[in-house]
């Protein structure tokens, strides 16, 4: 977030010049500068409105009293505010263990990914190896692979070796599925560490896995804790295989998927409420990572 | 401490993570295909009742013709006992690979009934029956049959699913054409549900065929074929490749003006970067409850329109009359949640143009359009290539946004056809579930290659010219 853009050079001049002072067609210059500026602005706004105001609005029926949320026409503000529909949803049968069983599942798969991830992005990061290229290749070929196809498969061998319908199998499948980009953005972390201070580390005495605990490890955790908590996100997000692979333990998206047709458009509305609070929360904490994670993928 | 110099310490590092993917990917891959094209269903075995868990009591062969003695409709406990799932078992009898006649219960899954002549008596078991004009629930009704009223079946008709706007499950449910008194004394005629009856004699003495089983292996094209022929099939991939083609331009073209909005270093930029990166965290199901809000009957487009007075009253976008508003409702809610993707990947290839070109781009004055044609897009194309690529392939996969905002019976796309042959409750057939999800894959595959090769001649051409 570095490089400026072009409209915008202007803009420090303004300051404290008073535009009737200039020449003519500086002052159109500027004014056109202006004009711009309050264009982009617009733009920006109307961007960030397209994204939010769909949020308040279900935001709103998942705060509304249940008989407020059947009204119509609906109203724009939770007004009268009332917890009653999202206690509703929460106190639907299933939802609080699939609540449950949903952060189990994406603590396994932040657990496991991370653990398996993190050797193999220092591995990528430092090393120049034979085959490098071919597993980094590998891994993004990965990464597009469609769910649907692991899916199927895979929970026709876990019904064969009895772990269908575990908790456990989901996050097995989950970690499968994030392990790629978990590679990837924590290669990207490790990269950015200088190479140098682990060279200094060593040359103060410090064997390679003491320079790696001692000074990679700090400065990049904070990278590795971000790319958690996209995996999280992932996780918990995921609703296809998680539908496929459980039969009564569901992750809480595969209960409401399942149970769509079955239910009140109260719950429908709390649900998807309730599913977006993580990434509202998540993206807050990892925003500055997003291009180390996500622009990794084009290089 | 020699690690740096013994070449294996790497090795070392990345053999966990390569394990963990030929575990998970390579070997289901390949396990996905055998089950696509490898008959693995010659023996069916038949249970003392109905029920997957009770003691097989005999086997057949696939193709043995079969009579069906009874059929019941089996409930099981699903989601935690929230739920009951039910499923038709048939009990059947027919000769076993001896020449025993064996009976016993299976899956109507497994055996096709090739002709049903059923019951024709039948009692009211619920408070009441209510008689429809038509086969459907919303079907104008004709007449209320109080319980215990003696029916007289004149026809059998099934329709194929609910078709309401949460309908996930598409069940195959029984309608009856029936005769009765009414408490009136009045005898009227319709369409009944099947579930409010009690039918006598409700043994269909039938001839069945058994259609699949488990056991040997041998190669076949049967679940292929039967994956083109469903009905389904054509329309999920029309749809599917509609929304690729609607969904992606809209989806670039708003990236592109989203990054070229961050890239110009507003006030609150770490805001709007917040705030434009939030649907990165949404998953495709809450987007679309998300715009279910907004486009179903009592939603807030309604509001919003009668509240300008451009409607008398709420206007239907999600029925099975009006499938355009579906895919304009589905094609909003992927453009909402995956443009941020795209948005953060041309943001990293903007950032790696020099500022230099774009200086002198504007130096020259260029005008921001002639700069965005002759600069930003031709140096952004390998970072346009891959989101294109990467969004192409997970557009194959839409699945939870149709299926919130339309239930997956109007509208369909191949993932939720995908699914659908898979689940217990609906088909139950996870070789043809394999063979979509191949197809899936297929379709993947050469659109990457198809790209790739594109960009490929595109290059030679720029290079001999």
């Amino acid at each position: 977030m570095t490089t400026t853009s072009s409209t915008t050079q202007a803009a420090p001049l303004v300051t404290k010049v008073r535009l009737r002072d200039l020449p003519v067609e500086q002052r159109r210059a500027l004014l056109a500068a202006r004009l711009r500026r309050a264009g982009t602005y617009t733009v920006a706004l109307l961007i960030a409105l397209w994204i939010l105001l769909p949020i308040w609005l279900i935001g709103t029926l998942a705060f509304s009293a249940p008989l407020d949320v059947r009204t119509y026409p609906k109203q724009a503000a939770p007004i009268p505010f009332s917890t009653e529909t999202m206690e509703f949803f929460l106190n639907a049968r299933g939802v609080l263990p699939a609540t449950r069983n949903s952060i189990v599942v994406a603590l396994m798969t932040l657990a496991l990914s991370t653990v398996i991830s993190a050797p193999a992005g220092y591995a990528i990061a430092r090393y120049f190896f034979r085959g490098r290229d071919l597993f980094r290749l590998s891994i993004l070929a990965v990464r597009a692979f469609p769910i649907v196809i692991l899916a199927v498969p895979l929970a026709v061998t876990f019904r064969t070796w009895g772990i269908y319908d575990r908790v456990y199998s989901v996050a097995l499948m989950h970690t499968a599925l994030t392990l790629p980009t978990t590679i990837l953005v924590v290669s990207s972390v490790f990269a950015s560490v200088p190479r140098e201070l682990e060279e200094a580390a060593k040359v103060f005495g410090c064997n390679p896995l003491q320079a790696f605990l001692r000074v990679v490890m700090p400065l990049a955790l904070p990278g590795i804790a971000a790319s958690a908590i996209f995996t999280f996100v992932m996780s918990w997000n995921e609703v296809f295989a998680a539908v496929l692979l459980t039969l009564e333990n569901r992750t809480l998206p595969a209960l409401i998927l399942y149970n769509l047709d079955k239910s009140g458009d109260p719950f429908k509305f709390a649900g998807g409420f309730f599913m977006l609070i993580p990434s509202l929360i998540f993206i807050f904490f990892v925003r500055r990572y997003l291009f180390n994670m996500w622009g990794q993928i084009t290089k | 401490m020699r690690f740096r110099n013994m070449n294996w310490a790497p090795y070392l590092l990345i053999l966990p993570s390569f394990i963990y993917l030929l575990l998970f990917f390579g070997w289901p891959m390949i396990a996905s295909l055998q089950l696509a094209f490898r008959r693995d269903s010659q023996i069916l075995p038949l249970r003392a009742e109905p029920g997957a868990e009770t003691p097989v009591v005999g086997e057949l062969e696939r193709g043995t013709t079969v009579e069906v003695i009874d059929v019941q409709l089996f409930e099981t406990q699903k989601a935690g006992g929230l739920l009951t799932e039910k499923v038709f078992w048939l009990e059947v009898s027919g000769p076993n690979p001896e020449g025993e006649t064996v009976t016993g219960w299976a899956l109507r899954g497994n055996v096709f009934v090739q002709d049903a002549s059923r019951s024709d008596r039948g009692t009211v078991r619920a408070a009441t029956a209510t008689l429809r004009a038509e086969p459907h629930p919303d079907a104008e009704p004709v007449g209320e049959l109080p319980r215990g009223t003696a029916l007289t079946i004149l026809e059998w008709g099934k329709v194929d699913s609910k078709v309401a706007a949460g309908g996930l499950l598409q069940k195959p449910q029984n309608w009856l054409r029936v005769s009765g008194e009414t408490a009136s004394g009045e005898v009227v005629e319709g369409w009944v549900n099947r579930a409010p009856l009690f039918l006598e004699d409700a043994k269909i003495s039938a001839q069945g065929r058994v259609q699949s089983g488990e056991g040997s292996k041998e190669w076949t094209l049967d679940y292929v074929k039967r994956m083109l022929r469903d009905p389904k099939f054509m329309q999920a991939l029309r749809t599917t490749l509609l929304l690729i083609v609607i969904i992606l331009p809209i989806q670039f073209t708003l990236a592109i003006i989203m990054a070229l909005v961050l890239q110009s270093q507003l006030k609150f930029n770490t805001l709007f970067l917040y705030i434009y990166a939030i649907p990165l965290g949404i998953s495709d199901l809450a987007a679309g409850l998300v715009w279910y809000t907004i486009f179903t009957q009592n939603g807030y487009l309604n509001s919003f329109l009668q509240s300008l007075g451009l409607i008398e009253r709420p206007f239907i976008f999600i029925s099975s009359t009006n499938k355009e508003w579906i895919i304009v409702a589905i094609v909003l809610a992927e453009v909402w949640r995956a443009t941020s993707i795209v948005m953060v990947i041309v943001v990293s290839g903007l950032q790696a143009i020099p500022r230099d070109y774009l200086e002198a781009g504007e130096l020259f004055g260029a005008s921001l359009w002639q700069r965005l044609r002759h600069i930003i897009l031709p140096l952004l194309k390998p970072s346009l290539q891959v989101a294109l690529i990467l969004r192409t392939i997970l557009a194959f996969q839409v699945f939870a946004v149709v299926v919130a905002i339309s239930g997956g019976d109007v509208v369909t796309v191949l993932a939720n056809e995908t699914y659908r042959w898979y689940d217990i409750g609906a088909y139950n057939n996870k070789n043809v579930a394999a063979a979509y999800a191949g197809f899936i894959m297929l379709l993947s595959l050469s659109i990457a290659i198809f790209y790739l090769r594109a960009v490929r001649t595109q290059e030679e051409k720029e290079a001999a010219a």
